[in-house]
């Protein structure tokens, strides 16, 4: 099912305005990740696309017009950031909940046990851990059989070795089915996306695949939300590659390079992560991370190499 | 380690129960005491003195013991009277009363009647109040009607209804002076914000994700309101009639005003036999006016102890129900 939305909408909370535009195509059975910071409106575009808010524009499902139908008619699972499970039902009640409104549903014990919570089908959702009730939540939305799946940041409530093992198994689950993933995680942007869009205050910045949105981020924005170093051109010293427009250079960590004359650092802060040291260097007024495996110490004076095919010019 | 223990931490639910249990022992005696030397008057300083200490046993500290001592002069200020009402009543005038069918007749219709009205506000006061949860424009007028009755005086509440029904008013084919219709309606009027607000708070609890995801699941609005926000607004909802029932009691002004004596039709012996009483507390206005503050005493003891047995009742038929998980 390839769905499609063209989203516009304005909301107001608190006398505050805030304008949502989107206009996005999902290919059937992709992942598509939108991706931003808290209140860049990823929420509301899932919930405009999911019939809960009104909204202009139109939203699609293999040129099925939505727009106007109920959202109890669009067939889509929502998975809510903090699991939305009926307190009041045990766990199979809630998986089984959608039964009555669907000719086909799926078995929820054989979801449960699909994913690995079987033995917790008679519990109430008070009882189970994050991780347990994401695993009901995410069983809730696939019961239906969904035409496409809406998952709203469903990882983010949970700690890091749950995240990681559900993220895995919510990777098996949604293989093949087409669906919207919102998250401000670009680890978890990275790991599932298909397509990626980076939002920023209610307006879709950058559309790509992940390598792409990773590798040549469209904007300065971008660049820091993907975890890339941005520094001033002026930095670079004498690169006769930079363009006449750019003002800053956007460079992943795990491309700079210790040593070599492209730029002067400062050593400022080294920190052991899982498979590397990351190196804090100060350029200039500008901070730049590295990622290393043999790390100098802090207060050395570096020289950098920040190789050109990994170097995006930017303007600010 | 957790040193904040209290009593829980120490003595584990049963020594907890038993210790509140020893608490309400000592101040029965302490007070029967002080109570039958003529002295009851003592009994004030007892009662200080033991919150204050129990506040310095549960190791709260020199603020807790000042918090306690002055929450006790609260709590004698209502708890005193109360049993010194109870402690003063001849039991040979309680089972007089009790025995009279003209009581009987004003507790029937004192505890039929706030239930008519409690009814009539609960059902028509839930949608209103699921409304007001989920907000709209113009809603703050609407807040301010349901809350109206709240700051009209109970007398003037009676008035109203008087002008609003009858000749020239709202149907005036339907008689409610003097009638069951009349009182009902008054009950309703003052006793409906009590319905309304407590189920509007209890629906603004519950997060509206979980309407979404009935939604996203195939409900309708209509069954997502019964299989999940009704459900798990039931004690508020409850609560909320057991809040206007309770408050239908206690009316006397708009009752005494739309119907003072009221026509009504008991169902002992026979179904459908048609009979004059008042309302409770206008019949304890009466009876002590009449004359009697022994007669009027003994009644308002009768109808206290009715009041508390039926709360009781719908507490434990409601409130402790294992069936919803103890999400009421």
């Amino acid at each position: 099912m390839t769905l499609s939305f063209d989203v516009s909408a304005t909301f107001t909370a608190g006398g505050d305005a805030f304008d949502l535009a989107a206009d996005l195509t999902v290919e059937s059975g992709d992942t598509f990740v939108v991706l931003g910071p808290s209140g860049s409106g990823k929420t509301l575009l899932l919930e405009s696309i999911a019939g809960f808010h009104d909204h202009e524009g139109s939203v699609r499902l293999d040129g099925r017009d939505l727009t106007d139908i109920a959202p109890e008619q669009r067939d889509f699972g929502f998975v809510f950031q903090d699991y939305a499970l009926f307190p009041h039902m045990t766990a199979r009640e809630n998986v089984g909940f959608g039964a009555r409104y669907h000719p086909e549903v799926r078995d929820p014990d054989e979801l449960l046990e699909r994913l690995g919570v079987d033995h917790l089908a008679e519990r109430r959702p008070r009882t189970l851990s994050g991780g347990e009730r994401q695993r009901v939540a995410l069983a809730r939305a696939l019961a239906i059989r969904p035409d496409a799946l809406l998952l709203d940041e469903p990882l983010s409530a949970l700690d890091v070795p749950t995240r990681q093992a559900l993220r895995d198994d919510l990777a098996d689950a949604i293989d093949g089915v087409t669906a919207v993933y919102v998250t401000h995680n670009r680890t978890t942007a990275r790991a599932l996306a298909d397509e990626i869009a980076v939002m920023r205050d209610g307006r879709v910045v950058q559309t790509g695949s992940p390598d792409e949105v990773f590798r040549n981020p469209a904007s300065p924005f971008v660049a820091r939300f993907v975890g890339a170093n941005v520094l001033p051109t002026a930095a670079l010293g004498t690169n006769g590659e930079t363009p006449a427009d750019a003002t800053v250079a956007a460079v992943r960590p795990e491309h700079v390079e210790l040593g070599g004359d492209d730029a002067r650092a400062r050593v400022e802060r080294v920190v052991r992560e899982d498979a590397a040291f990351r190196v804090t260097l100060e350029v200039e007024d500008a901070s730049v991370d590295a990622f290393v495996h043999d790390p100098p110490t802090a207060g050395e004076e570096v020289g950098l190499t920040l190789p050109e095919e990994h170097v995006t010019y930017l303007a600010e | 380690m957790n040193t904040d223990t209290g009593f829980q931490g120490t003595f584990g639910w049963f020594g907890r129960a038993s210790t509140v249990l020893a608490v309400i022992v000592v101040q029965a005696i302490a007070f029967w005491t002080a109570y039958t030397i003529g002295r009851p008057t003592w009994y004030v300083p007892f009662m200080l003195a033991s919150a204050a200490l129990l506040a310095y046993a549960s190791g709260e500290g020199w603020f807790g013991m000042a918090a306690a001592t002055f929450g006790a002069i609260l709590l004698i200020a209502v708890g005193l009277p109360l049993a010194l009402f109870v402690a003063r009543q001849d039991p040979d005038v309680i089972a007089e009363m009790a025995g009279q069918q003209s009581v009987h007749r004003m507790l029937y219709l004192s505890v039929y009647g706030p239930l008519l009205a409690a009814f009539v506000s609960v059902i028509f006061g839930v949608p209103l109040a699921y409304l007001l949860a989920r907000g709209f424009r113009g809603q703050a007028l609407i807040e301010t009607l349901v809350d109206l009755p709240l700051v009209v005086p109970h007398s003037v509440a009676g008035i109203i209804i008087l002008f609003s029904f009858g000749q020239g008013g709202l149907f005036p084919w339907v008689g409610i002076l003097g009638q069951m219709t009349g009182m009902v309606i008054a009950m309703t009027f003052v006793s409906a914000p009590f319905a309304v607000n407590t189920a509007r708070e209890a629906f603004e609890t519950i997060d509206p994700r979980l309407g979404y995801a009935a939604r996203s699941q195939g409900a309708t609005q209509f069954e997502t309101f019964r299989r999940v926000t009704a459900p798990l607004a039931t004690r508020g909802i409850l609560t909320g009639g057991v809040l206007a029932w309770a408050r239908s009691v206690s009316e006397f002004g708009a009752v005494a005003i739309v119907a003072y004596n009221v026509e009504f039709s008991y169902p002992v012996p026979l179904f459908g036999e048609t009979t004059f009483s008042n309302h409770a507390p206008v019949f304890i206005f009466k009876t002590y006016n009449a004359g009697s503050i022994e007669q009027s005493g003994a009644v308002s003891i009768i109808l206290l102890a009715l009041s508390a047995a039926i709360f009781v009742l719908v507490r434990w038929l409601a409130y402790d129900n294992e069936s919803t998980g103890g999400v009421l």
